[in-house]
């Protein structure tokens, strides 16, 4: 979807981000005493929303999430909903992320439900 | 989504700022200039993240600026269509409701609201099922789908449906 128009993009989780700008957020909070007040909006709103959405907090989990999905053969675009959204079962996976129950691939209900099992057992054992 | 990616932008200096701290003052002008804007081709920009390189100065005719190319990475975040996210309520009203995305903003029209909820007004306006089971209302965690985006050059504008299966509540305030 995106590979169209940003050829050197990489897309990123929720949980990659908030790792982001949470070390940009402590490095502005050495330089200066008030760090709000030099974040543009956006840098807040997001920090907020990558917060409030994560769904792994420990940098650990955010890194296994993706080594383990990225053994299902998904394009990154995929992977990112996937981690973003962390489906429960496998219609709703589906119903997320269309494109893997398409293009003829070999993703039946059985490797889709072991990828979500996989990824209930990260948030287990954080 | 966010994405990380390496956008390019030529700097003009003012040759006051030329010295040994050249470079932090290239660096400290493109983060300010550049954080938090947006442009319709690559989303908003929330963070840079590094610096690829910085090429060499053109001195501009007649003014004595400097431009410098500069090659940076940040942290972009674009909506697509067709995408599916978790975004948090912030305005209710009759027509339907707002929701924020980190910066982005997405109205769910009430078109776009399943049938068997209905607005119910008061001071904390809020869309119910007629069970009262499920309520949406200011605070509310939503997952959507972005039907449609609009994009100008300094902003981008989303529709977004929960009339779809898995889409609607993930998480209730008042009920927790």
């Amino acid at each position: 979807m995106s590979g169209e128009e940003e050829e050197n993009a990489a897309e990123l989780k929720i949980g990659d981000v908030a790792l982001i700008l949470e070390h940009k957020y402590e490095q502005l909070q050495q330089m200066s005493e008030d760090p709000l007040n030099q974040v543009s909006q956006v840098f807040e709103k997001s920090l907020q929303y990558v917060k409030r959405f994560s769904r792994y907090k420990n940098p650990d989990a955010v890194r296994q999430v993706r080594e383990i999905l990225s053994r299902y053969q998904l394009a990154e675009f995929e992977l990112c909903v996937l981690g973003n959204l962390c489906p429960e079962t496998v219609e709703e996976a589906i119903a997320m992320v269309p494109s893997i129950k398409t293009k003829g691939r070999a993703h039946d209900d059985e490797a889709i439900e072991k990828m979500l099992n996989d990824l209930s057992l990260i948030k287990k054992f954080e | 989504m966010f994405f990380h990616i390496v956008l390019e932008r030529n700097m003009q200096l003012h040759p006051r700022h030329f010295g040994r701290n050249l470079r932090d003052n290239i660096v400290a002008k493109l983060m300010k200039d550049v954080e938090g804007t947006c442009s319709g081709r690559h989303g908003f920009v929330v963070a840079i993240t590094g610096i690829e390189n910085i090429g060499k100065g053109l001195i501009r005719d007649g003014t004595g600026f400097v431009s410098f190319p500069v090659k940076y990475q940040c942290v972009v975040f674009r909506p697509f269509k067709g995408e599916i996210l978790e975004a948090v309520v912030t305005m209710v009203n009759k027509m339907g409701f707002f929701a924020e995305a980190g910066p982005v903003q997405i109205f769910v029209s009430n078109h776009l609201i399943p049938d068997d909820m209905e607005f119910q007004s008061g001071d904390m306006p809020n869309y119910t099922t007629s069970d009262g089971s499920v309520k949406i209302q200011k605070d509310s965690e939503v997952r959507l789908k972005i039907i449609g985006t609009r994009v100008d050059a300094t902003e981008i504008f989303c529709i977004g449906t929960i009339k779809d299966d898995f889409l609607g509540v993930i998480n209730d305030p008042a009920a927790a």
